[in-house]
């Protein structure tokens, strides 16, 4: 009966295989078949952002996409930031910034504000707010999150100056 | 030492959710655990003559199906238990078979998986009878209207009155009269993290639920009553909680996940069940921000004193009583604002119709009430040609004050202090004239302040328990602090480690916290009107210092329990209104300032500025957060967030069509200004901030569209083709 399908990629840098019905997102894979719970469900239709994982280094909803499409990609959630010893700059950054309340679309917006940092290292507030328009917040009314994403800004750069 | 209160502390739970490590209600797994899926009515007023489940029992991988009969007492609510668990012929309570409103569950499908869940249900075969729709609580209060309750013989769930002076009389003395009628509308609370849960039998035999909610002993004795238990052979934890604002406040998913786990317990299985909503199901399946129509006539000398005021309002309860009587109360003292005014009579209503169940919303009726009453002190300002901060002055409420209630006001009347800083530091009144915009831009400033009550109203019994545990030698090494209060993301248990470190005189990484199990805590009641930090604090000092005194007798480790109990409130009395209806208040103003296009209707929130008395900030970076995010809460509700329903049918229940802010649609500028004026029955004094910057935002922003356009507008949320008929409207006229 099953269709299940073998599906290899590489998810937060660890080469992984696993098996998908070919209709499950990529969102039920992570979470149920891999255990990476950290990935949410707000709306499982790509209105809310709770869901944001970075494939070959764009930003998508795991919810929109299915699991069998990310074979022999590069995946990377909420859990593959930071290093055993420390937090990833953007993690920090909300910590600091107390960029988050409840915590449900936090991984999802730190999984977004990485994709951002990464294309553009000093972004605008506008910027900012439009990069973020995809990820829906009904705790801290935003404004404490973009002042993490600027911290986060300034802390990766300081970091890039420092290995200079 | 350093003191550990008053200063930012970052959250203790920050490093869990920033890593993806928090483990919220649907993040629990288990290798075993089975799933389940319930059967919604979806139908607005239907009775069930019978369900047939032999279809669905023989999918395949489908262990249990519970309807109706399978409930012990199949009844709930957390002021009255007038909803079924399940709806269906066969139970032990009349009228249990008929559905009220679309979100009425029907059937708990438990299987292998969540898709054979969901196959089965879809082949379970309800036999409906349909009966008449009522959706208009006008027609619902009439006396020949269909009644939902058969055992009632009025759809009428509460009325309260005031009655204080003698209003006929003083419309006469009045210089002006502003009579008009506001409609607010539903709000979806669009927590992100949608309804789930996961319930097992505990090593202690306990039936135990993990869930998201505000109140793990209420919730535990919901549960104890549906199943016929005591309160002892059932357990509930509260997990990661994702957002709460009221809309956990009744319970959704705990009962049901315990009457399956307890069937197959009776049944020999003993492995886990799990349930998580969708989206869809969360917003058809919990209450709602009531809708309320209020009619306000008020009227003034020419000096600006106010001489009356004059409310009827009509609440939309839904189709259970869930918190609306509780609700109304609020709602019914918001009427007239904070305001001493001589001569008031309010008639206040809540009834049931065939739409979803209304509830706890963030400002408990507040914010529908403060609308109302700071637009009518709004419009008699304007027709007074009275300065509206001016106009606030000559009658707001101060220490001392006697309000409609017949009772003195609680000592620490903060409103004109947060009025005048407001004023002070927008430069009140603006004047200026910006020309640099183009024509269709029109440019508006808005003011209104507003009260709302810290802890239950009206009677309902408040308390709040904490125990501490003083662990050392010479020394306090660690402290243990068991508390029930939820965590919900506000930052509760931040500031519950931080006013233990600070009344042991301990470094904060000294605290650890056991919370939110009812096996392991007392009754702390909810998270909920703004209560939490005020009332925590008062039980933690208590029991600290019962702790220490243990301590200093050489104790160890030196254990404290204390039980908090504020003074007493009192009920309405049902003629009168005569009350002393609240422990304390916060106080808060606001300014706002608006552009509107009056070519495509849209409105930009230019700048906010919010200054809120909150007694003492614990932690300030959390204390502007709560006013941040109660602003854009406030900010959707006014401007954006659009609940259809039709004849009972909710048609936004995605976020694709229920909209709630995103990061462009929020006001440009917000500016939380935070004072600190004491609460004398505050621990450390401070009060609350969750509700209280909820609730002049919709009329203050309203005021500034009318100082835009010269339209007030009544109703919201202020879509744009809404702003543009009114437009048009006084253009054209009718």
């Amino acid at each position: 009966m099953s269709n299940k399908r073998v599906v290899s990629s590489t998810i937060n840098g660890q080469q992984v295989e696993f098996l998908t019905e070919p209709q499950q997102s990529l969102l039920e894979c992570l979470r149920d078949t891999l255990g990476l719970t950290g990935s949410k469900e707000g709306c499982n239709d790509g209105n809310c952002g709770a869901c944001s994982v970075l494939i070959n280094n764009r930003l998508v909803n795991a919810c929109l996409m299915l699991g069998i499409e990310i074979e022999g990609k590069d995946v990377v959630t909420v859990e593959g930031l930071a290093d055993v010893h420390e937090l990833h700059p953007v993690q920090e950054a909300f910590v600091l910034e107390d960029g988050l309340q409840c915590g449900y679309c936090t991984p999802g917006f730190i999984v977004a504000t990485k994709a951002l940092l990464d294309k553009n290292a000093n972004p605008t507030e506008d910027e900012i707010r439009f990069w973020l328009a995809g990820n829906l917040c009904r705790c801290t009314g935003y404004d404490k999150i973009v002042r993490s994403v600027r911290l986060a800004s300034q802390l990766m750069n300081d970091a890039k100056e420092g290995l200079q | 030492m350093t003191s550990k209160i008053g200063v930012d502390v970052s959250r203790i739970d920050a490093l869990d959710k920033v890593t993806g490590k928090a483990l919220f209600p649907a993040d629990l797994m288990s290798s075993d655990m089975l799933h389940m899926k319930i059967l919604f009515a979806g139908r607005p007023h239907a009775r069930v003559r019978s369900i047939d489940v032999g279809k669905a029992e023989s999918c395949p991988g489908v262990i249990a199906i519970l309807t109706a009969s399978d409930v012990p007492v199949n009844e709930y609510g957390l002021i009255n238990c007038d909803q079924p668990v399940l709806v269906g012929p066969g139970s032990n309570k009349k009228g249990a078979d008929t559905a009220r409103f679309v979100g009425d569950q029907i059937a708990l499908v438990v299987a292998e998986t969540e898709e054979a869940a969901i196959k089965a249900r879809d082949d379970i075969l309800v036999d409906w009878v349909d009966l008449p729709v009522i959706t208009d609580p006008y027609e619902a209060m009439k006396p020949d209207a269909p009644m939902l309750f058969e055992s009632r013989d009025s759809n009428i769930i509460k009325h309260n009155k005031i009655r204080a002076g003698d209003v006929e009389g003083a419309w006469k003395n009045c210089e002006v009269i502003v009579e008009s009628i506001y409609h607010t509308p539903w709000q979806e609370h669009a927590y992100l993290q949608p309804e789930a849960g996961i319930s097992y039998i505990d090593s202690d035999g306990r039936i135990t639920v993990e869930v998201a909610g505000q109140w793990v002993h209420e919730e535990q004795k919901q549960i104890a009553h549906a199943l016929g238990l005591t309160v002892d052979q059932v357990r509930v934890i509260h997990p990661a909680i994702g957002g709460a604002f009221g809309g956990r406040e009744d319970v959704s998913v705990q009962i049901v996940l315990a009457l399956a786990s307890w069937h197959l317990h009776e049944r020999g299985i003993s492995r886990p069940v799990k349930i998580v909503w969708s989206r869809e199901e969360s917003i058809l399946g919990h209450h709602k921000r009531h809708p309320y129509n209020i009619h306000a006539k008020w009227g003034a000398a020419s000096d600006g004193s106010i001489l009356a005021a004059e409310v009827k309002m009509v609440a939309d309860a839904g189709a259970y009583e869930y918190t609306s009587a509780k609700v109304l109360g609020n709602a019914t003292l918001q009427s007239t604002g904070p305001y001493d005014i001589p001569n008031v009579s309010v008639d206040a209503y809540a009834v049931y119709t065939n739409n979803v169940p209304s509830g706890a919303f963030r400002g408990f009726g507040g914010p529908q009430g403060a609308f109302a009453a700071e637009s009518q002190v709004n419009k008699l300002a304007d027709k007074l040609g009275i300065d509206v901060v001016e106009m606030r002055r000559r009658n707001l409420i101060s220490d001392g004050s006697i309000g409609q209630f017949k009772s003195v006001y609680p000592e620490g009347v903060t409103i004109r202090q947060v009025v005048e800083e407001c004023a002070d530091r927008s430069n009140w009144p603006i004047t200026q004239v910006d020309n640099s915009l183009p024509s269709n831009i029109r440019k508006g400033y808005g003011f209104a302040c507003a009260l709302k009550n810290v802890g239950f109203s009206f009677g309902f019994p408040e308390e709040c328990w904490a125990k501490v545990e003083l662990h050392g030698g010479s020394e306090i090494e660690r402290v243990v602090l068991h508390h029930a209060g939820a965590e919900c993301g506000q930052g509760a248990h931040t500031v519950f480690v931080q006013m233990t470190a600070e009344a042991c005189g301990v470094p904060i990484e000294c605290i650890q916290l056991e919370a939110a199990d009812s096996a392991l805590t007392k009754n702390s009641g909810s998270a909920s009107a703004s209560r939490l930090t005020f009332m925590a604090g008062n039980s933690i000092r208590g029991a600290v210092d019962l702790a220490l005194e243990n301590w200093q007798s050489e104790e160890r480790p030196a254990i404290g329990e204390y039980k908090f109990v504020p003074r007493q409130t009192t009920a309405l009395d049902t003629e009168t209104g005569e009350c002393d209806p609240n422990i304390t208040y916060g106080y808060v103003a606001q300014r706002v300032i608006v552009e509107v296009d009056i070519e495509t209707g849209h409105i930009r929130v230019v700048d906010v500025m919010s200054v809120d008395d909150v007694g003492r900030a614990i932690n300030p970076i959390q204390v502007a957060g709560q006013i941040e995010g109660a602003v854009v809460q406030a900010h959707g509700y006014t401007l954006l967030e659009n609940l259809v329903s039709r004849d009972g049918y909710i048609e936004t229940a995605q976020f694709s069509n229920y909209l709630i802010p995103t990061s462009l649609d929020v006001p440009e500028r917000v500016e939380a200004v935070i004072l600190e004026y004491s609460d004398p029955q505050g621990p450390w004094g401070l009060r609350g901030v969750a509700e209280m910057p909820f609730l002049p935002y919709a009329p203050a922003l309203i005021a500034a569209v009318h100082d835009a356009t010269g339209i007030w507008f009544d109703e919201f949320p202020l879509i744009p083709e809404r702003v543009l008929r009114g437009i048009d409207h006084s253009v054209y006229g009718e």
